[in-house]
């Protein structure tokens, strides 16, 4: 893809550019998205498109990709603001590596996730299998860890960024596991055929909850919306980007995408619609007083993602339709908001509105820009943002009264803290120092304006991506008329009724301050943020004291591998009938020589375990094989028998040579101590049990042999191999690569001991 | 392990069957890998009764008189690593002609010269291949723990 | 004939595992080889349905399987090449620690194990604060973020 050439470029070209010299890898991955954006506008404007590749078809997955309306949607969203955002940050991180005295060289651990980031919203959004949106879904969230704690020198930042991969990643197991309950219902992970076989059921229900689940954490909703403001530890291209295009817009467009399987049940609607205004609630509240920019953007970002959800649970064509604008209206609107915030920080070196203030003089374009990106957020009429609200209110009127007196809520809180971030920043009298603001950092804040206000004036192009993505998730045509009345429609009324209420919000400071820090503290102590935090650490805790019980010494490590498989074993005897299952068998003609043979293995092993001497241990050890290679010419086995003979023979040599080395077993000391005796007994214990779970699995297995054996073909086909020995053969044709490796691993084990002896081969 | 003999100088005799043993071992060997595929026995089985037979040498006369006496055996790094890669290479050649690996030539079915037991075909090539690698291995292997220590540790 | 190698087995076995468990690490290789003798007396059992071996075989003769056979040749090889590395692995911990008794591999263990500590203490930051020390907010409440 072309976004993947943007990155690629050879590393260490940028250690020739240092500082401010030019930022070509994110230039490339800027032209790299405006290439996507012109394609996806062309694929628009020439009616979409779809193609699908064979994954892995025995679990009847497939690359399938489509260019319907949501996808455009989305696409165009994550390539456009992409390149601005891109283009912004190419400036950008070359101050803030500069700030933080970094090398240039680190723009390789940034621009490669950016492209990343941009090419999994792109997949995701033209994704068409469950289990391939999943994979783009998680995509998108490990970009954002390397994102988000691209400053990973600062704890803050990593911590951040491990909340959001852990809240997201978690959350979208979800997703998998909706998935996996569709495919066992319907047998298939495509979407568009799942839409149209799913019918209204239970599984379908808790599949639909389950992928509402993983979307609502992605794009932050209340409660799983905590992770959100911490990522504001991310540069701000980074947040701008996130915010608006990709990443939180990823679970909304989920949302969009399976819309039609979410609205086969009313309580899963109803579940979002409470969940959306929730987050608008608690989003906005918390957005009203944050001190730091930053954060004032995050909250409202939860806040009025809220009102996508509300929307997306009012479901039909107008909530569908009034959804997908909103999408789009706040896109452009908040990622010039936080180009903004980067901008003035840059600027002043404040990142605090209580510090800041009065810039309108100072930084006019900046300031212009910003006041028509504000307006677009709070609806205000001449920007696009004016239409998102209307549709908000046109599909809240329908859905119910209820729902009109939380979105004129929603609508008053968003004027409140929009304002409240306009006017303390660039109202009011000078305060700080402000440095020059780079034209590169101001001039995407324009376009986007420009952008907002030419929706504002010409709304037709927005209404019609709107109306082509709706029509994916509402599963029929939707039509969006946007438009300018004036006269005393609910829709006016509402709007008014919205502003004088934030207004009155922004006039009211002291009230406003002590409803949000209330629900602040609320939240702080008793909040999700909380109940993750100890999750996470009883996870940590309970790891470690595992850790602690498995590697504390040599034998708990062995123990630990031992006692699970004895337990193992015991549950599978237990859960099995042993009626019959075992057999003593028959004693016939050589056998009697196998007898007394098998009984000197036993009683060497014995010796083995209790000698003193070492020397004895590796005696018995060889009593041992050489009893068993009798044993091996005795049922048939000569090949086996003659390299027995012969391995043993070695071994026996090379465990008296290594012995030879050793120091002499030191005297047991303290050999009476209780401990020690305790010990001993209870090892015997341990071996005694493992002996007889052995021999409980060896008796049962031996006494079931399989009625026929693959050797059949294998004598059947010898002669034919030139060979009359089976065994031979075996090993030399048949099985072929098995000695092959065999051999390998012979070298390899004797590499190992020279290098242990720390000495060359020879 | 020491050089043997009660004054620390190896005795006469074992010296000299030390010296002797390999020879007729690699005779056994050659037997072993000759009829490996119609009776008893195969490239492994001779490896190792080789490096049995170099074995008592570095009992008798330690891993410097060994190397004094026996100077050939200073190739066993690359004998295995030689035996490896000519079995490796009989295993993997049918790769070259779109076949299977370890499909051998002559294939089933068609005519193999024969010498006595000896069958002339890449098995063969195969059992040599193993036979190499252990012998090579194992008297790496004796050299490295017949080596006088000179780290300190006792 | 089952029951008699299944005893074997198990013995082999039994006391493999009670070997492993001993301090003496020359014991602990012991314990290793018994364990991989019990693997291949087991396999060579599983052909018990016994006949001469299976070399020029006339059709209709009774043979022992010849695949589990070929399976405990690699299984023997495999074991030489396990059991002399092992042995290289004991003589190097003898050389460096100067003893093959666990009780003073132990204390170097400790001394790893304290390493460890720090590293899960590190760990543990990056998880974020505890949750106990999560003081009740005052000014900024959540605030996590820093403008940059």
């Amino acid at each position: 893809m072309v976004v993947i050439r943007g990155g690629a470029a050879p590393p260490g070209a940028g250690q020739r550019h240092r500082g401010s010299a030019v930022d070509w890898p994110g230039w490339l991955a800027c032209a790299a998205a405006l290439a996507g954006f012109a394609l996806c506008l062309l694929g628009w404007l020439a009616g979409g498109g779809a193609f699908a590749l064979p994954w892995a078809p025995s679990l009847d997955l497939e690359l399938s990709f489509a260019l319907d309306g949501l996808a455009v949607l989305y696409g165009l969203l994550a390539t456009g603001v992409g390149a601005l955002v891109f283009a912004y940050g190419t400036r950008y991180l070359s101050l803030h590596l500069e700030h933080q005295r970094r090398q240039a060289v680190e723009r390789w651990r940034f621009w490669p996730w950016m492209a990343l980031f941009a090419v999994a919203m792109v997949g995701l959004a033209t994704a068409q299998d469950l289990v391939l949106v999943f994979v783009f879904f998680d995509l998108t969230a490990v970009c954002s860890y390397f994102l988000i704690g691209f400053d990973r020198a600062e704890r803050e930042a990593r911590t951040s960024a491990l909340m959001a991969l852990l809240v997201t990643v978690v959350a979208a197991v979800a997703m998998l596991v909706a998935a996996v309950l569709l495919y066992a219902a319907h047998g298939t992970f495509s979407i568009p055929e799942l839409l149209a076989r799913a019918a209204p059921s239970a599984t379908t229900t808790l599949a639909a909850a389950l992928l509402a689940v993983a979307a609502l954490a992605k794009s932050a909703q209340v409660p799983l919306h905590f992770w959100l403001p911490r990522a504001m530890a991310a540069p701000t291209p980074v947040s701008a980007y996130l915010h608006s295009a990709a990443m939180v817009a990823a679970g909304v467009l989920v949302i969009g995408r399976v819309h039609p399987l979410l609205a086969r049940s009313e309580a899963v609607l109803t579940g979002l619609l409470v969940v959306g205004a929730a987050s608008v609630v608690v989003g906005g509240v918390l957005a009203l007083r944050r001190d730091v920019l930053k954060q004032v953007l995050a909250y409202s970002t939860i806040s009025q993602y809220g009102y996508v959800v509300m929307m997306y649970g009012m479901g039909g064509a107008a909530g569908n339709g009034a959804a997908a604008f909103y999408v789009l209206a706040h896109g452009v609107a908040k990622s010039a908001l936080f180009m903004t915030a980067g901008a003035v920080t840059m600027a002043t070196g404040e990142d605090r509105l209580s510090r800041l203030g009065g810039l309108g003089r100072r930084a006019p374009v900046l300031a212009v820009a910003a006041g028509v990106a504000s307006a677009t957020l709070a609806a205000l009429p001449l920007t696009v943002g004016f239409f998102k609200d209307e549709l908000l209110f046109t599909a809240a009127l329908r859905h119910g009264p209820t729902t009109a007196v939380l979105a004129v809520v929603a609508a008053a809180l968003t004027f409140a803290y929009v304002g409240r971030f306009w006017g303390a920043l660039f109202l009011g009298p000078p305060r700080g120092r402000v440095g020059s603001t780079p034209v590169l950092l101001v001039a995407p804040v324009v376009v986007l304006a420009v952008i907002a206000v030419a929706g504002g004036l010409v709304v037709e192009p927005f209404a019609r991506l709107a109306e082509d993505a709706a029509g994916v998730s509402a599963g029929g045509p939707v039509a969006l008329s946007p438009a300018y009345h004036l006269d005393a429609r609910a829709e006016n009324l509402m709007a008014l009724a919205a502003w004088a209420a934030g207004g009155a919000l922004l006039a009211l400071p002291r009230v406003v301050d002590r409803v949000s820090r209330a629900v602040a503290v609320a939240g702080e102590r008793a909040g999700p943020r909380r109940a993750y935090e100890m999750a996470v650490h009883a996870l940590n805790r309970a790891s470690t004291a595992l850790h602690d019980r498995e590697v504390r010494d040599l034998r708990t490590s062995i123990a630990a591998v031992l006692v699970p498989a004895g337990v193992l074993i015991g549950l599978a005897f237990a859960a099995t009938p042993t009626a019959g299952a075992y057999v003593v068998g028959a004693v016939v003609g050589a056998d009697w020589l196998i007898l007394p043979l098998l009984a000197l293995v036993v009683i060497a092993t014995v010796v083995i375990a209790v000698a003193k001497a070492r020397l004895a241990v590796a005696l018995a050890l060889s009593v041992v094989g050489f009893a068993l290679a009798a044993v091996y010419a005795l049922v048939g086995a000569p090949d086996v028998a003659l390299v027995a003979v012969v391995v043993e023979t070695m071994l026996t040599l090379v465990f008296v040579a290594a012995l030879a080395r050793m120091p002499r077993a030191a005297p047991e000391r303290d050999a009476g101590a209780p401990a020690r005796v305790r010990r001993r007994r209870r090892d015997a214990i341990a071996g005694g049990v493992a002996g007889v779970a052995v021999f409980a699995s060896v008796w049962g297995f031996l006494s079931q042999p399989a009625p026929d054996s693959v050797s059949a073909e294998h004598i059947r086909l010898t002669p034919a191999a030139h060979g009359s020995d089976v065994v031979t053969v075996i090993v030399a044709d048949f099985r072929g690569l098995d000695t092959l490796v065999e051999i390998t691993v012979l070298l390899v084990a004797v590499v190992g001991v020279a290098t242990l002896a720390r000495r060359r081969l020879w | 392990m020491r050089p043997g003999g009660r004054d620390g100088a190896p005795d006469a005799v074992v010296r000299v069957v030390a010296r002797l043993l390999p020879g007729p071992s690699l005779m056994v060997a050659a037997g072993l890998i000759a009829k490996g595929y119609a009776e008893v026995g195969d490239g492994f089985a001779a490896g190792v009764i080789v490096a049995l037979a170099i074995a008592p040498s570095y009992v008798a006369l330690g891993a410097e008189g060994v190397e004094a006496a026996l100077p050939v055996l200073r190739h066993a790094p690359a004998v295995a690593v030689g035996g490896l890669l000519l079995a490796l290479a009989s295993g993997f050649f049918p790769l070259l002609l779109g076949e299977p690996p370890v499909s051998h030539r002559p294939a089933p079915g068609e005519h193999v010269v024969k010498i006595g037991a000896l069958e002339l075909f890449t098995p063969l090539l195969l059992d040599i291949g193993v036979f190499l690698l252990v012998v090579g291995v194992l008297t790496v292997l004796l050299h490295q723990f017949g080596r006088p220590r000179r780290e300190g540790g006792r | 004939m089952i029951l008699a190698f299944a005893l074997a087995a198990a013995f082999l076995f039994g006391s493999g595992a009670y070997l492993l468990l001993k301090r003496d690490l020359i014991r602990m290789v012991a314990g290793i080889m018994l364990i991989s003798q019990c693997a291949v007396v087991t396999i060579i059992a599983a052909s018990l349905g016994r006949g001469r071996a299976a070399i020029a075989v006339a059709p209709g003769d009774p043979v022992s399987d010849p695949l589990p056979q070929a399976l405990a040749l690699t299984a023997l090889v495999i074991g030489l090449a396990t059991v002399a590395l092992l042995l290289a692995l004991v003589h190097r911990a003898v050389v460096v620690f100067r003893t093959a008794e666990q009780d003073r591999l132990a204390a170097t263990e400790a001394a790893h194990e304290a390493a460890l500590e720090r590293e899960r203490r590190a760990d543990r930051e990056e998880v974020g604060p505890a949750p106990e020390e999560a003081g009740p907010a005052e000014e900024e409440p959540a605030d996590g973020g820093r403008a940059r």
